[in-house]
């Protein structure tokens, strides 16, 4: 098998493996980013909220995390890089919402301590003031405390778009290729994986709900991770109107959270109750079901279950108490030089931009040499989204590509065009093509496009369609052709 | 004397219907059809089960994979299994008009396999 | 092709759509126009290669292409106008369409009337909440139908079907046809979903086993469905502890029921009965929206082919007669009513001026009942069942039985016959 070398190996292709790999690909670094999966963004970086929050907006708000730090540096960074990158960014506003006084006390202490650090953006809003900015939710709200910093993107969008630039700048990308081991020779770390070896000088190890087993490969474990699962369900995008801002509600239950937000494509999501689970277990189950929809009736009270048309399970990494339960991972290895191991627990995604920026800074003072890339360009251009167009782009798309005017997914209107597109720019399975173009994602979940999706996928990867995955290695699809189990051929 | 449930599947109703039946198999009485072809239905589903079967034939230079046909008449019961294998060996070419004989006399039953479709390209 | 002078365009070419627009131009219409997203006339008839379709509509035990074969030619021999691979985006109050497709790009229409008929989608497992692991191998049977019947392909060599809807049984038959080994067939309910006759010869026929009052409660398997747990149900349909049997199997099919698609008639304003899932009509199959018709499974999910096609020629007549003397009939005034026993009804309004057909489907099961409408009709019925929906046709004379100025009509369920 092959045996590669570089500088910097980024072990992971989530939202933060990600926006490293963008951040090293502004200077003169060989960089390699490694994902075990067939596409980025498949660990907690797709099972999300989607909410770009700045950390200021719970109760459980602790200024003297460094997580903290991270997300509140990191909320004027993600405008502008979700501008550069192309990929959708909307500022939706925040309402945390309060019931009674005694709560009102808590938010009112949390807006007090959130200005001392110059957090100033909150503003309590009045029971009628709330009505007109949310008439469907609960009357139960006496009030509400307001950021309207808080936003919502994409982040499997985001962390392709980052992988997209720092390849564009010169950062090599594997896919589906899984670290098996690590040993240490002289200044080289050596990483066996399934696709041969790779030589590196340094690690980032943002291995996700992994990175503990990935830091254990090379006696670097100086930190403890509880994964907690998550529930979150999808509303049909009928509702897409229900409300307008992210809103959530202190839950009347430990290890949950009520809260419903908005999301760029329309849909709404709501969740989620968290409970201790094993590690990469993303099954859901009936009650955390239950609980997911009971939360959210706190805060839309008749709604139908009927309009959940997808829910998924998600992983939050929780550290220790010493340290700080809602404690973030941003560290170089205390033993192993050159070894960077990062897990933000959540939110991830909120934290990306300053993480970024921050691990740069500690792999230059392990020893890598940052010097700036003259090629780097920030800017990348996202792929045509055909139902986003006006009726003369469209037109004019299709005058230009026939592809476009043939539309696959009939839920969310994506077309044949868009989908050779994603196939283009690396997407090789059922679940590349959905995250990309969001064909199969809508209220029929594939029930027309799967058959449709999967031809196109075969004919442009040039494989038979009975080895196309839905999300690679063993997940095929179609095991057999009609008539070969009878014997025929 | 003995007693025979059938459900007539003649038409979306589904009467439930009771044969009462003697001792030398012959039908005596049929309770709880609705129509005369219900009874004949329940008599011959009693006799003599038969089916008429639906499937799918391989296509050569053809844009599509696979194309439909049915038999003419119903077949027994027992020898649907048996026919859908003989059909496997079928590989048929445009143009075919719907209704055109696909295959004549399937396993020796006389009930040829028709066309349901044009097949033109 | 023109497109500035449409009289009646009809939004999709199942045995809704055809029917329709076969029926708009009968009735005098002159440039009738379908619109196909697919690559031929007929929608998912091809896909349906069992026979069953058109006992009552042609008398004949036809299979669903022969079924659309034969309105096909009739559209062909009619003149009437097509537009395939098209798909329709927008649907505006006012009557315009905006579609799309490969040859023209983008189109704009401004029909005089219009019909929907895009027919319904399955229910998928994300509505279900099925918990579980999220591999491949899940299906809904539908799916499932275009990949063996159409495509060429077979999902899998071990199956378990999630409900017992008549597409989950067809292809319960389809498959162990095929050579696939249909473990079981799993239906929540106490009785089975879809038509007695598919019961009959699609699952008793091929010796599958049919678990009733049984559900899925669990999906195994990371890559691709390895298992299944299934188990009892009680009475409020919740699992019952202890019940729990796994079932080894690769693929998973759902057929769990059939949701009208509206997607197009939400934008277009169209109301919709949230009982039924689609537009509310009246006599003439004419939704809220004046000049907006709707016909077949996009109202509501009809048992049968052939009513889909005679609803929808109802809705094709009338957009015909709308398009050609561009007034406007007077609209349905009277509101029906589900009484006793009843789930719902369409047409939801009647003007009374005009002959009507009512689909009616009952709550629950119940032998040895009268149906009414109001004091004008009644029929004696040994058995009605939820999956089986009741056929009412009233003529104008029957309904000048109605008192003058009445709003309501009351349907219902007596007791006894």
């Amino acid at each position: 098998m092959a045996q590669i070398e570089t500088e910097v190996l980024i072990i992971g292709g989530g939202v933060l493996g990600a926006v490293v790999a963008r951040e090293l690909s502004r200077y003169k670094v060989d960089v390699i980013l490694a994902e075990k999966e067939a596409d980025f963004g498949w660990g907690s970086t797709k099972t999300n909220m989607c909410i770009v929050c700045q950390g200021a907006d719970t109760l459980e708000f602790r200024p003297e995390y460094h997580r903290s730090k991270l997300i509140w540096d990191s909320m004027p960074l993600m405008e502008p890089l979700c501008q550069e990158l192309d990929v959708p960014f909307k500022r939706v506003g925040e309402l945390a919402l309060i019931r009674n006084n005694e709560e009102l006390g808590k938010f009112r202490k949390m807006k007090s301590k959130a200005e001392k650090l110059g957090i100033n953006s909150h503003q309590f809003i009045d029971q009628d003031s709330l009505r007109q900015m949310e008439p469907n939710i609960t009357r139960e709200a006496i009030a509400a405390l307001y950021d309207p910093n808080i936003a919502i993107v994409d982040p499997v969008r985001l962390t392709i778009a980052l992988i997209e630039n720092a390849g564009q700048n010169g950062v090599k990308v594997m896919r589906e290729t899984e670290v098996v081991d690590i040993s240490r020779k002289l200044n080289q770390f050596e990483v066996e994986t399934n696709r041969g070896s790779i030589q590196c000088r340094f690690i980032v190890n943002a291995a996700g709900t992994s990175v503990e087993k990935i830091a254990q490969l090379v006696n670097s474990n100086d930190f403890v991770l509880y994964p907690i699962r998550g529930y979150v369900g999808i509303l049909d995008k009928n509702l897409g109107d229900l409300i307008k801002h992210e809103i959530h509600m202190r839950p009347d239950a430990p290890g949950q959270m009520n809260i419903l937000t908005p999301s760029v494509h329309g849909n709404l999501f709501f969740g989620t109750t968290m409970q201790p689970s094993q590690r990469g277990d993303y099954s859901t189950t009936r009650r955390i079901a239950e609980i997911g929809l009971q939360n959210v009736r706190k805060i839309i009270p008749d709604l139908s279950e009927k309009e959940i048309i997808h829910s998924f399970a998600g992983f939050l990494m929780f550290r220790n108490w010493e340290v700080g339960w809602h404690e973030s991972v941003v560290q170089a290895s205390r033993r192993i030089p050159g070894f960077i191991s990062i897990c933000i627990g959540y939110p991830g995604v909120s934290a990306a931009p300053a993480t970024g920026r921050e691990v740069s800074e500690l792999l230059r003072r392990e020893g890598l040499r940052l010097e700036a890339n003259p090629g780097f360009s920030p800017s990348r251009k996202a792929p045509p989204v055909f139902n986003q167009l006006s009726d003369e782009q469209q037109k004019e798309l299709i005058a230009q590509d026939s592809r476009y005017g043939h539309v696959v997914c009939r839920c969310e209107t994506v077309t044949e065009g868009e989908i050779v597109e994603a196939v283009r720019r690396g997407a090789t399975t059922l679940d590349g093509v959905k995250f990309r173009t969001r064909a199969g994602m809508g209220r029929c979940q594939g029930g027309f496009c799967t058959p449709r999706v999967t031809k196109i996928l075969g004919r442009e990867l040039g494989l038979p369609e009975e080895k196309v995955t839905k999300k690679g290695r063993k997940s095929r699809v179609l095991l057999y052709k009609t008539k070969e189990l009878l014997g025929g051929k | 004397m003995a007693e025979e449930k059938i459900i007539c599947i003649g038409c979306p109703l589904g009467c439930e219907t009771t044969l009462k039946i003697d001792d030398q198999g012959e039908v005596v009485k049929i309770t709880g059809y609705k129509c005369k072809e219900g009874r004949q239905y329940v008599l011959e589903e009693y006799r003599s089960p038969v089916r008429v079967l639906t499937a799918t034939v391989l296509t050569q230079n053809s844009v599509r994979p696979l194309f439909p046909v049915r038999t003419n008449k119903p077949l027994l019961k027992t020898h649907l299994k048996e026919a859908a294998k003989v059909l496997i060996g079928v590989k048929v070419k445009p143009p075919i008009r719907v209704g055109q004989i696909i295959l004549p006399n399937l396993i020796n039953t006389g009930i040829d396999v028709i066309a349901t479709d044009d097949l033109l390209n | 092709m023109k497109f500035s002078d449409i009289d009646v365009a009809v939004i999709g070419s199942g045995p809704a759509g055809m029917a329709a627009a076969i029926k708009a131009k009968e009735e005098g219409a002159e440039h009738v126009l379908i619109l196909e997203r697919q690559e031929q006339l007929g929608g998912l008839l091809h896909q349906c290669v069992h026979n069953g379709f058109g006992l009552f509509y042609f008398g004949q035990d036809l299979t669903g292409p022969e079924y659309a074969h034969r309105f096909v030619e009739k559209v062909r021999d009619l003149g009437i106008e097509t537009l395939l691979e098209t798909m329709v985006t927008k649907v505006s109050g006012d009557r315009k369409i905006t579609a799309v497709n490969s040859h023209e790009g983008t189109i704009h229409l401004q029909p005089k009337s219009i019909v929907l008929a895009m027919g319904c989608r399955e229910r998928s497992r994300g509505q279900l909440s099925i918990p579980g692991t999220r591999p491949a191998g899940i299906f809904t049977a539908g799916t499932a139908q275009r990949l063996v019947n159409v495509e060429g392909f077979i999902p899998g060599e071990k199956v378990v079907i999630l409900g017992s809807g008549d597409i989950g049984m067809i292809m319960a038959r389809r498959l162990s046809l095929e050579g696939v080994e249909v473990k079981a067939v799993i239906e929540i309910l106490p009785y089975v979903g879809g038509l007695i006759r598919n019961e009959v010869q699609c699952l008793h026929d091929f010796d599958i086993p049919l678990l009733l009052e049984h559900t899925v409660t669990q999906i195994h398997g990371e890559q691709r469905v390895d298992a299944v747990t299934i188990a009892k149900v009680d009475k409020d349909k919740r699992p019952v502890d202890g019940t729990e049997q796994n079932i080894e199997c690769d693929t998973l099919l759902l057929s769990v029921g059939l949701i009208p698609e509206n997607e197009l008639s939400r934008m277009a304003g169209v109301a919709l009965d949230p009982l039924v899932g689609g537009p509310v009509v009246d006599e003439r199959r004419e939704t809220n929206i004046p000049g907006i018709f709707a016909g077949g499974n996009v109202v509501h999910v009809h048992d049968l082919v052939d009513d889909v096609s005679w609803e929808a020629e109802i809705a094709g007549a009338w957009a015909a007669r709308l398009a050609q003397k561009g007034d406007h009939e007077k609209k349905g005034k009277i509101a029906l009513r589900a009484g006793r026993n009843i789930r719902s009804i369409v047409p939801q309004t009647i003007s009374g001026q005009n002959d009507v057909t009512f689909y009616i489907r009952v709550k629950e099961m119940e032998e040895k009942v009268q149906l009414r409408v109001g004091d004008i009709y009644h029929r004696a019925f040994r058995v009605v069942k939820p999956s089986e929906m009741i056929k009412v046709n009233l003529l104008q004379k029957d309904l000048k039985k109605l008192k003058e100025k009445i709003t309501e009509l009351n349907v219902e369920c007596e007791r006894g016959e």
